[in-house]
């Protein structure tokens, strides 16, 4: 593994079983996430983006099983650990939860235990991770809390859930993820459910936190321009599968793939030209459950050739570190992915 | 939140007193002449229209029922209960050996029901549509479909009369006193008076952890690496809890009506055996009061049971 990196998903593919029928969520998704970095996941709901992260540190429901794939964490350059290989609820998948890799997700209001002070919750997280004292674990949580932009955190530390404003759950979240100080931070929509001034609010923190922590980010969204605004790299998911990925300027500069550009075209971007028609994509997102003889996004395609129907489309390496999933590139001097 | 329950004890007894009102005036349409079991049969016959009106006029039958109501009131407040018209032993005294008995054959009950229900509830839950779970269920709808009192007579006949473990009925032998000595006497009432209770309380507990299994924050919680039992416990269970407490209230008097049935299956000399004896024999002044009594044992549980819900949930507790 590159020395860079602190997560690599090689080929992951992740499958619920609903009942008699299988639901591929996620299928053959390859990317790695730089130290220090922010990697973009965006795509529409239900693309698979969640259960891409829940994969990493094995919190899929009963149901949903990795078969196929390599997920390699590497905290400091020389070590490695396998997580694919770890069972589900493991010792060792719990030692990197939490520790080393820890998660954000969507909706701060549900996401917060409502019986327990959050006091108690960052605790929690802190005492089963590392041996530290109550007073100690205090003085340090408060101390996040107070970093974190949480006015009056003595008093904050031992009140309930219900008496915090949704940007603030969303802060005492931030607070159990970062307390441990993880390598890998997985941040799952992190700001959909607040109000747009709260948003920034929040991004901006975590931007604070990569700059002093030095922690890499996988940054879920389906909104562009969060991606443009936060994320060094990104990987647009399409149906369970990567259908383009690369470094943010390459791809919002010269989006390769027709759904990517759709994506741009339909999300107004900071300094958009008013003049530019915002668009939808035509159709909706198919069901996971359906099978595909060719690409995918070929029922709402505007560029579609005859080969898409055909066939799934490889991943083609267009230019340095930026690759696509569809057939217009092939045989454009591009090379196979593998 | 101090307050709140100060507020909520003072509340017990303008409600005690409405409810001791009404229980007042339902007894006092009762069909049937208290006098007739006063006395016997053939003393009855024999006695004249006049003689019978004296007698009603000195034991008070004949004032008017706000003037009965007040007299009736005054005394419990200063602690005279007054007296049963069948057998004139004082209500007091009546009470008092028999009030324990119920009380200890409810907590068992209770207890049993909790440890049981909660347990199973749990496990049927983390086990979700396993056989474990399916079994639980299964038992869970006969549990409480079949009626106590059906329960009671197999439980006799299979473990009494057949096998012969335990006794038919009773609280204690002669002669013996200890709490030991009524154990044999208390598992099968405790158990048939459980029953239900179990599986009512397993459903619920099943079904509030499996709704709480999914909530957002028990993902959190596991996304900390805590361990499964822990997010279980702590995070599910724990929440789980809030609604089967209020469940628990508003099936209170489902115990006590079983208990009642129980202790005339098993022939056990509670409250309940008192109430379906006075009953029959129009001991007005004895219903009266142990009505009274039952009321107010439903009054207290679930306020008992609201300052746990208080305790439990902070978002009441705050409110
Ligand atoms: N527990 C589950 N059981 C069955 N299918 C599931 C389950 N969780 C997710 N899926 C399927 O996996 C696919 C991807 O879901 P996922 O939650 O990753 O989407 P997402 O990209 O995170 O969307 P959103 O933006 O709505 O969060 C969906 O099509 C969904 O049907
Ligand atoms: S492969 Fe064909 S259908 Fe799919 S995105 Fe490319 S052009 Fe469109
Ligand atoms: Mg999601």
């Amino acid at each position: 593994m590159n020395k860079d990196i602190v997560l690599s998903i090689d080929g992951l593919k992740t499958q619920f079983k609903v009942g008699k029928r299988i639901v591929h969520a996620v299928n053959d998704v390859s990317l790695s996430v730089k130290r220090g970095k922010t990697l973009g996941i965006v795509g529409e709901s239900g693309c698979g983006k969640s259960v891409t992260a829940h994969s990493v540190v094995q919190l899929l429901p009963k149901t949903g099983n990795i078969c196929k794939g390599t997920i390699k964490y590497s905290p400091e350059v020389g070590k490695e650990y396998v997580l694919s290989d770890y069972k589900r609820d493991s010792k060792e998948i719990r030692s990197i939860r939490g520790k080393h890799i820890s998660m954000i997700f969507q909706d701060p209001l549900s996401s917060l235990d409502p019986v327990y002070t959050i006091g108690k919750q960052i605790e929690e997280i802190l005492f089963e991770h590392e041996k530290i004292s109550k007073n100690e674990a205090r003085k340090r949580i408060i101390d996040l809390l107070a970093k974190l932009g949480i006015p009056k955190p003595e008093e904050r530390y031992n009140h309930y859930p219900h008496q915090f404003s949704g940007g603030m759950k969303q802060r005492v979240m931030i607070a159990i993820a970062m307390v441990c100080n993880p390598k890998l931070l997985i941040a799952d929509e992190p700001t959909t459910a607040l109000d747009v001034t709260i948003q920034a609010q929040i991004l901006s923190l975590m931007r604070d936190i990569q700059k002093d922590y030095g922690t890499s980010i996988i940054l879920i969204t389906h909104n562009m321009g969060i991606v443009a605004e936060a994320c060094d790299e990104v990987a647009v998911m399409y149906m369970g599968r990567i259908v383009e990925y690369g470094p943010l300027e390459k791809v919002f500069n010269n989006p390769l793939h027709p759904y990517t550009s759709a994506l741009l075209r339909s999300v107004p971007v900071l300094g958009i030209d008013k003049n530019t028609e915002l668009r939808s994509i035509r159709g909706n997102t198919p069901d996971g459950s359906d099978v595909f003889q060719g690409c995918e996004f070929s029922p709402r395609c505007d560029q579609i050739c005859q080969h898409c129907k055909d066939g799934h489309p490889p991943v083609r390496v267009v230019e340095e570190g930026h690759e696509v999933r569809c057939w217009l590139y092939e045989g454009s001097g591009g090379s196979d992915h593998k | 939140m101090l307050g709140y329950f100060f507020k909520r004890v003072l509340l017990l007894i303008p409600k005690l007193l409405i409810i001791s009102i009404l229980i007042f005036i339902g007894l006092s349409f009762v069909p049937g002449d208290p006098i007739d079991h006063l006395i016997p049969p053939d003393q009855r016959a024999k006695l004249s229209p006049v003689q019978l009106e004296t007698l009603r006029e000195s034991l008070g039958l004949n004032e008017k029922l706000p003037v009965r109501y007040l007299r009736w009131i005054s005394g419990v407040l200063k602690g005279d209960f007054g007296y049963s018209m069948v057998s004139g032993a004082s209500i007091r005294v009546m009470i008092a050996r028999r009030l324990p008995a119920t009380l200890e054959l409810a907590f068992f009950g209770l207890v049993i029901a909790n440890i049981l229900g909660l347990t199973l509830g749990y496990i049927s839950s983390i086990k979700h549509n396993s056989i474990i779970d399916y079994t639980n269920t299964t038992l869970g709808i006969i549990g409480t479909s079949v009626p106590e009192f059906f329960l009671g007579l197999c439980c006799i006949a299979i473990f009494s009369l057949h096998l012969g473990w335990l006794p038919t009925g009773g609280r204690v032998a002669v002669g013996k006193e200890t709490f030991f000595d009524r154990i044999e006497y208390l598992v099968l009432p405790v158990l048939c008076l459980a029953i239900g209770y179990i599986a009512t309380l397993m459903r619920y507990t099943r079904g509030s952890m499996l709704d709480v299994l999914n909530k957002d924050y028990i993902k959190a919680a596991r996304s900390k690496g805590i361990s499964e039992f822990r997010v279980n416990c702590n995070h599910g269970l724990r929440n789980a809890l809030i609604p089967v407490m209020i469940i628990l209230v508003n099936r209170i008097p489902v115990l006590v009506s079983g208990a009642v049935i129980i202790e005339n299956i098993f022939n056990y000399p509670g409250m309940g055996r008192m109430i379906l004896d006075a009953i029959s024999c129009s001991d007005i002044p004895v219903v009266m009061f142990s009505t009274m009594v039952i009321a107010t044992m439903i009054l207290v549980s679930s306020l008992l049971v609201d300052m746990l819900a208080a305790l439990l949930d902070p978002r009441i507790r705050f409110n």
